[in-house]
């Protein structure tokens, strides 16, 4: 994803991705980032887990991702991506996994949803188990397990195990999961700056 | 020990109607000899239980700009603009919650033992079987019959004996076998080969058909006593039964004994006869617990339910597992809030439930400054993160300085003045300097700042820029932004009584163990913001229009609490 190889930690790709180099993006083929994503090292995608059941022949290249993500996400250290899987026309099958914009992921949390939504927070330990359907402005706290096919509406606070909605989001509360200023804060390596 | 953010509460001043209004009712005389302690030279106390009930972080607290004034969830009115079901995400009509009650019917159950979400799940290990309700595609229908299984813990409906015929229509299904038959709110289509639940109590169990039944009971005995006084039945009686007069007339007389009847002895109660039977809806309380007891015997405490899982029944009573029936979700709801003085409207949601825009939402942290508050080490520098502050614990008796950056996010430069007690209230009085109480804070132009952008790279290449500590002097300040310094010397947190010449008559001193969160030093403060912005253009009235470019002046203040941190016990 990355044509140029600087020395550092960190690669910045044309979109403005800042991967670091000990992030593990396994099948980066069928991985696609927004632009301005910030991948932390021991991060995991599981690329690898693409769609089995439909046609393995034919369609455009690009057109079986796995991992779809927005931009201005972060994905903290330790956190993992996993597309769900399900038995589909008597076949087991992987299911891309979308994520939207402005989505933190916690230290070591892991993503099996279908989709999560925009200005989402998944505080660190959580995870959110196969086919959950996580809506716009959530947020969920450290620790928390979502069932799998659980679904989670817009201004939700989420915790406990199983997930509970314990409260809302304030309507004061909503800047808070912008992640332009997190972006910014993350400086690659100085020296390899300037794109 | 627990890790600590500072943090800044807000004070809405709903809190004052109520402090004030309430008269002091303990021991008068006592509070009449000493000083009167009016309200203004009374700090205010952030550790009084009312307190609780009054500060908010700045994200919680909306802004009415007609009263000009903060307002908080506790003291907005609030409107329902929306009714949704968590999980299905589906809208429903206010007319359909007042008929079919406050809970999804579109079959989306939540786990009696675990709350987690309920799948339909085929019983036969078919293997083409989808486990998703929503597989459209043309599989082999799965065999029946079908369960509601929990992703979470694995339980089953099975295993309290419930099954379905067909996947779709769960909750009339369930419905059906937990009402019994021949009830009409059971939109469902018939199911031939009736659902199956055990056995035994095939006589109506839950409350709601207890109550259907008994309310048509009482419907027809009041039918037949009305037929000789009027002819006007059912249909207008109304579901209760309570709508024509001489059933209300009748009620009255029950209560007030001879009041009504007295007047009218000649329209003589006709026989009502009490519900007495379960088909009339009666139940009659089972002393005989011995089924319980030998239950309990059998299966011992894991086969009772926990208290929770029990209050989040839809039918109370539920005691063993086996009474433990799938949850259908509690509905949602998205809500306007009005401001309780002038009814503005504050915050109002789109109404479509998957959209999340909002349509009004005038918060707080738009017209007050935010604070933010981190521990000042002259050793940072500046523009590194700072250094994990949960760990940090003030030492008592050791000056310590705390940054404190105000951000205005409004479009108008504000004078902001504050105000501290000297020591904190509280059994451990730590002393509060605020260096700079007086300063101003520029407004929050639209335009990106090069300037500030410059600086802080700037500020990375010579650390020696670094400011300094200099009273009545802000810190550092930015393009809507300003910091200043608070110093704090921590009282020890030794438990030893007052010398006796500090002591007032009659106080009793509090010698107890260190309380919860008594170690965290709240320093409560007291902003007041000056600005001056445009004369409200947006009054229709014609007083405004003559001086549109005139300036108004404005000002607010209220009480905060700031918490820098836990003093740590020597
Ligand atoms: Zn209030
Ligand atoms: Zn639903
Ligand atoms: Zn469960
Ligand atoms: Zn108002």
């Amino acid at each position: 994803m990355s044509r140029k190889q600087p020395k550092g930690e960190w690669i910045e790709t044309d979109t403005g991705n800042k991967v670091n180099r000990k992030a593990n993006l396994i099948g980066t083929q069928h991985i696609m980032l927004g632009g301005k994503t910030v991948i932390m090292p021991d991060a995991m995608i599981r690329g690898d887990l693409a769609r089995t059941a439909t046609s393995a022949a034919g369609g455009p290249p690009g057109s079986n991702t796995a991992v779809f993500i927005g931009r201005y996400c972060f994905l903290s250290k330790g956190c993992c991506l996993r597309p769900p899987g399900r038995i589909y026309k008597g076949a087991f099958t992987y299911m891309p996994l979308r994520l939207g914009d402005h989505v933190f992921i916690g230290e070591g949390s892991i993503v099996q949803a279908a989709t999560v939504g925009s200005h989402v927070h998944i505080a660190k330990d959580v995870v959110v188990g196969e086919f959950a359907i996580i809506k716009d402005y959530v947020r969920i706290m450290e620790g928390t397990i979502i069932p799998a096919n659980m679904v989670i509406p817009s201004f939700s606070i989420v915790a406990g195990q199983p997930a509970r909605i314990i409260g809302e989001v304030p309507e004061g509360g909503h800047e808070a999961f912008e992640l332009r200023e997190r972006y910014k804060s993350v400086k690659t390596n100085p020296l390899a700056a300037g794109s | 020990m627990a890790s600590f953010t500072p943090y800044s509460y807000i004070q809405c001043p709903c809190f004052d109607a109520t402090g004030q209004a309430r008269p002091s009712d303990e021991s008068p005389s006592a509070s009449s000899s000493d000083a009167p302690e009016s309200d203004d030279d009374h700090a205010f106390d952030p550790r009084s239980p009312r307190s609780n009930y009054s500060l908010y972080p700045i994200e919680h607290l909306l802004y009415c700009v007609d009263c000009n004034q903060i307002r908080c969830p506790r003291c907005v009115a609030e409107e329902l603009v929306t009714i949704y079901c968590p999980s299905c995400l589906f809208e429903v009509g206010s007319s359909s919650v007042k008929t079919e009650g406050n809970r999804c019917t579109r079959s989306c159950f939540q786990c009696p033992v675990c709350i987690g979400p309920l799948a339909v799940q085929s019983l036969e290990p078919a293997p083409e079987s989808s486990s998703l309700l929503t597989a459209d595609n043309a599989a082999p229908p799965a065999p029946g019959p079908w369960a509601l299984c929990c992703s979470y813990c694995n339980w089953s409906s099975s295993e309290i004996g419930i099954k379905f015929d067909k996947p779709q229509g769960i909750f009339g299904q369930l419905a059906k076998i937990r009402d019994g038959d021949g009830h009409g709110d059971i939109s469902v289509a018939a199911v031939d080969a009736a659902p199956t639940k055990k056995s035994g109590d095939a006589e109506a169990d839950s409350t709601k058909s207890r109550f259907a039944l008994m309310r048509s009971f009482y419907q027809s005995q009041l039918a037949n006593s009305n037929s000789t006084s009027s002819g006007n039945l059912s249909g207008t009686l109304g579901e209760y039964g309570y709508g024509s007069p001489t059933a209300l007339s009748r009620i009255m007389s029950l209560y007030s004994g001879n009041g009504l009847a007295a007047l009218k002895p000649k329209s003589r109660p006709t026989e009502i006869r009490e519900a007495d039977s379960f088909k009339d809806g009666f139940r009659p309380s089972n002393l005989d617990e011995s089924s319980s007891i030998s239950a309990l015997r059998e299966n011992g405490y894991d086969g009772t339910v926990t208290n929770s899982q029990a209050t989040s029944q839809v039918d109370e009573g539920a005691r063993f597992v086996e009474d433990l029936w799938p949850i259908p979700h509690l509905l949602r709801s998205k809500r306007a809030k009005r401001c309780p003085v002038c009814r503005h409207i504050l915050s109002k949601p789109e109404a479509k439930v998957n959209n999340t825009r909002w349509r009004i939402r005038l918060v707080a942290g738009n017209y007050i400054p935010s604070i933010s508050i981190k521990p000042l080490n002259p050793t940072d520098t500046p523009g590194l993160p700072v250094p994990d502050t949960s760990s940090l614990t003030l030492t008592p008796l050791k000056p310590t300085q705390y940054l404190l950056t105000f951000k205005n996010q409004m479009f108008d430069q504000i004078k902001v003045t504050l105000a501290t007690p000297a020591t904190t209230p509280g059994r451990f009085a730590s002393r509060v300097t605020v260096l700079c109480p007086q300063f101003t804070i520029d407004a929050n132009a639209e335009d990106y700042d090069i300037n500030e952008a410059l600086k802080d790279d700037r500020r990375q290449d010579k650390e020696e820029a670094a400011p300094q500590v200099e009273a009545g002097k802000p810190w550092e300040r930015g393009r809507n932004w300003v910091s200043i310094v608070v110093e704090v010397i921590p009282s020890s947190l030794r438990i030893e009584p007052k010398p006796a010449i500090l002591r007032k008559p009659g106080e009793a001193e509090d010698l107890g163990p260190l309380k919860e969160d008594e170690d965290i030093l709240e320093i409560p403060m007291f902003v007041r913001l000056e600005w001056e912005s445009e004369a409200a253009q947006d009054q229709v009235g014609s007083t405004a229009s003559k001086d549109k470019e005139a300036k108004e002046k404005r000002e607010l203040a209220y009480w905060c609490v700031l918490g820098l941190g836990r003093i740590s016990q020597d």
